[in-house]
């Protein structure tokens, strides 16, 4: 048996739409299964309200479903795409595209479950905001579809774009890693926008009249838990775009690799931990709406101290990318440069998740004590240091992989 | 595609030292500070009891970080510490909105810039926890909790620096990376000026926020 170029692209082409729905199908699934959950707890403790219920139920399902229809579109594609790749940096570039939409749906789809589920609940202690609450729901929801959405875009990027110019070597891993980032990087900002869509639904129908303040701070919190995905598209852009031709092959591809591995598994942790400080955050104005301008200051330190992890893996990611390379024969620098990256990626998921779980109690608590504001940042910050000690090991261990070994 | 990450440089020799400038860099940070100079005067030339539009700016500005500042550290600290916040928040918010007007770029799309405010803040804030401490109350804070965690706790505070300043140079520069590259490939009226609307106006505001309520807590944390 033996295998021509034409041939490989269509294999990587199925390989790469199983990935893809195979992945996609995890999250949607989920966050539908989390809607319908709080819709039938809804229902029993309101019966009278079931039609209202069960027709928010659906309307935030369909939305959860769309990060897989995303995934079924990308695979429908690739399946019956005529690539018109001649070269084998098309494959890789079709099993990135794949690994992009299927990993980059997980996330969206589990966060847009959250808004549905507690507009359900939202609905059955407030009939009568039910319309805003259904509103609310539906802009909370496309919010976290914006994870997808950029997976989408760097997918459809990796099947059409021709980058058959540049040598086969190094590109297909930039390809490849292009790929992996972002379908990684989206993971952790559509699960954490999640939660401040599924908080304010509940704020609002517990403060009505707070609901314009309300899905405002849902907006703030949600648009800055975008920001490491938006990093690991900066990553996976830098990666298709820039000319890597020159290098040589042989370290290069593992550093390209490893740029991806860093920037995607460090921004799942980020993500998720600045999801938390948004989601107290729309708890606490819900609670007191007076103290919404303490309440979100806190809320973007926390963020911006949650997002460090997810800094660290793009400073990673950067100089792996700029740093010249001799030569390399034997396999040991590909490898440390690999382990470079998985190990800034993997190290920064738990700090990112920790510093969103300090953040998340220090602005619960401001929201309910606002006099010891200044004094709850502080311990925020001190604590978060201690939280994220690991994240600079991780940092400190892959500088001295890429510089000293 | 290639201009994605090139930074025009101005290189002069002396002594055999190459001195490199990055010129757009340097001449976009004049602008932004002469626009605030520019503000200042419009601002203060004629305080009035019924204030002029500038007037009412400015006074909204200071007051909300008279009392963020105030809030962070005591009210004596605060007059000394205040200009330095509000002066750095009008600094980077200009900087950061800056991209949306043709032809300039944003200063902190320069990793310079940032790197060079996140260095300002570090010494700032250990100056501060010197002078609050004393150098003997400052030092053992390093030897917290155990004497050997010292090197760590060195690395923790020097990763504060680079993880302030790559927060804000990461978020614009990957702004105008994406900006870039989506107008390269649709033509559209609709989408380019949406996003540099969201990364330009909404993201700028945020991160300049964020940079200078990092600098005041790093502050606060040492003194307190």
């Amino acid at each position: 048996m033996t295998l021509d170029v034409p041939t490989t692209v269509k294999l990587a082409s199925y390989v790469g739409a199983g990935f893809c729905i195979g992945l996609g199908a995890i999250g949607a699934a989920l966050g539908e299964g989390f809607t319908a959950g709080l819709a039938n707890q809804s229902i029993s403790s309101d019966p009278r309200k079931s039609g209202d219920i069960i027709k928010n139920m659906l309307v935030g399902q369909a939305i959860a479903e769309s990060a897989g229809i995303f995934a079924l579109v990308i695979a429908i594609l690739l399946i019956f795409l005529e690539s018109p790749g001649t070269s084998l940096v098309k494959a890789a570039a079709l099993v990135g595209a794949g690994l992009s939409m299927g990993l980059g749906a997980v996330g969206s789809g589990i966060g847009s479950g959250y808004p549905g589920g507690k507009a359900c609940l939202g609905i059955s202690m407030q009939p009568t905001v039910s319309g805003r609450l259904t509103t609310n729901m539906l802009i909370g929801s496309a919010v976290c579809q914006t994870p997808a959405i950029f997976s989408m875009v760097i997918a459809l990027m990796l099947m059409f774009l021709d980058f058959g110019k540049g040598a086969v070597s190094p590109t297909w891993a930039a390809l490849l890693g292009a790929g992996i980032c972002m379908g990684f990087g989206a993971i952790g900002s559509g699960i954490g926008s999640g939660y401040p869509g599924g908080e304010a639904c509940l704020g609002i129908a517990r403060q009505p009249t707070a609901s314009g303040l309300l899905t405002t701070n849902m907006l703030i919190g949600s648009a800055v838990c975008q920001t490491p995905a938006i990093f690991s598209m900066v990553i996976a852009l830098m990666l298709m775009f820039l000319d890597f031709g020159k290098a040589p092959p042989s370290p290069t591809w593992a550093a390209l690799l490893g740029a991806g591995i860093s920037t995607g598994l460090a921004a799942i942790g980020s993500g998720m931990g600045g999801g938390m400080a948004a989601g107290a955050s729309c708890e606490g104005v819900a609670r007191n709406p007076d103290t919404i301008g303490q309440t979100t200051t806190t809320m973007l330190v926390g963020q911006a101290v949650s997002q460090t992890p997810s800094i660290f893996g793009l400073l990673v990611s950067l100089i792996l990318m700029f740093k010249v390379y001799p030569e390399a024969t034997t396999l040991a620098a590909p490898m440390a440069l690999l382990g470079a990256g998985l190990c800034m990626g993997a190290g920064g998921i738990g700090p990112g998740i920790g510093n969103g779980m300090t953040a998340q109690g220090a602005v619960t608590w401001v929201a309910r004590n606002i006099e010891a504001a200044g004094v709850l940042t502080r311990t925020m910050l001190v604590g978060q240091a201690v939280s994220q000690s690991t994240a600079i090991y991780a940092m400190v261990v892959s500088l001295v992989l890429m510089f000293v070994v | 595609m290639e201009d994605l990450t090139k930074i025009p440089q101005f290189v002069i020799k002396i002594f055999g030292v190459n001195l490199v400038f990055n010129v757009e860099t340097i001449i976009m940070s004049w602008i932004v500070m002469a626009a605030l100079i520019l503000f200042g005067i419009l601002a203060t030339r004629k305080i009035d009891f019924l204030p002029n539009p500038f007037q009412v700016v400015a006074e909204f500005i200071i007051g909300a970080f008279y009392s963020l500042t105030k809030d962070a550290l005591d009210a004596k600290m605060a007059k000394k510490y205040f200009p330095l916040i509000c002066g750095l928040f009008m600094f980077l918010l200009l900087s950061n909105w800056l991209g949306i007007l043709p032809k300039l770029s944003e200063p902190t799309r320069d990793l310079n810039t940032t790197l060079g405010f996140g260095v300002l803040g570090f010494f700032i804030a250990h100056h501060a926890g010197i002078k609050a401490k004393g150098f003997k109350g400052y030092a053992s804070g390093y030897f917290q909790p155990i004497f050997f965690m010292a090197p760590l706790n060195v690395i923790g505070e020097l990763a504060k620096v680079i993880s302030i300043s790559f927060r804000l140079y990461g978020n614009i520069l990957g702004g105008s990376i994406i900006i870039l590259i989506v107008s390269h490939l649709i033509y559209g009226l609709v989408l380019p000026p949406v996003l540099i609307c969201f990364f330009g106006l909404f993201v700028g505001s945020i991160q300049a926020f964020v940079f200078t309520m990092l600098t005041l807590v790093y502050i606060s944390v040492q003194v307190k």
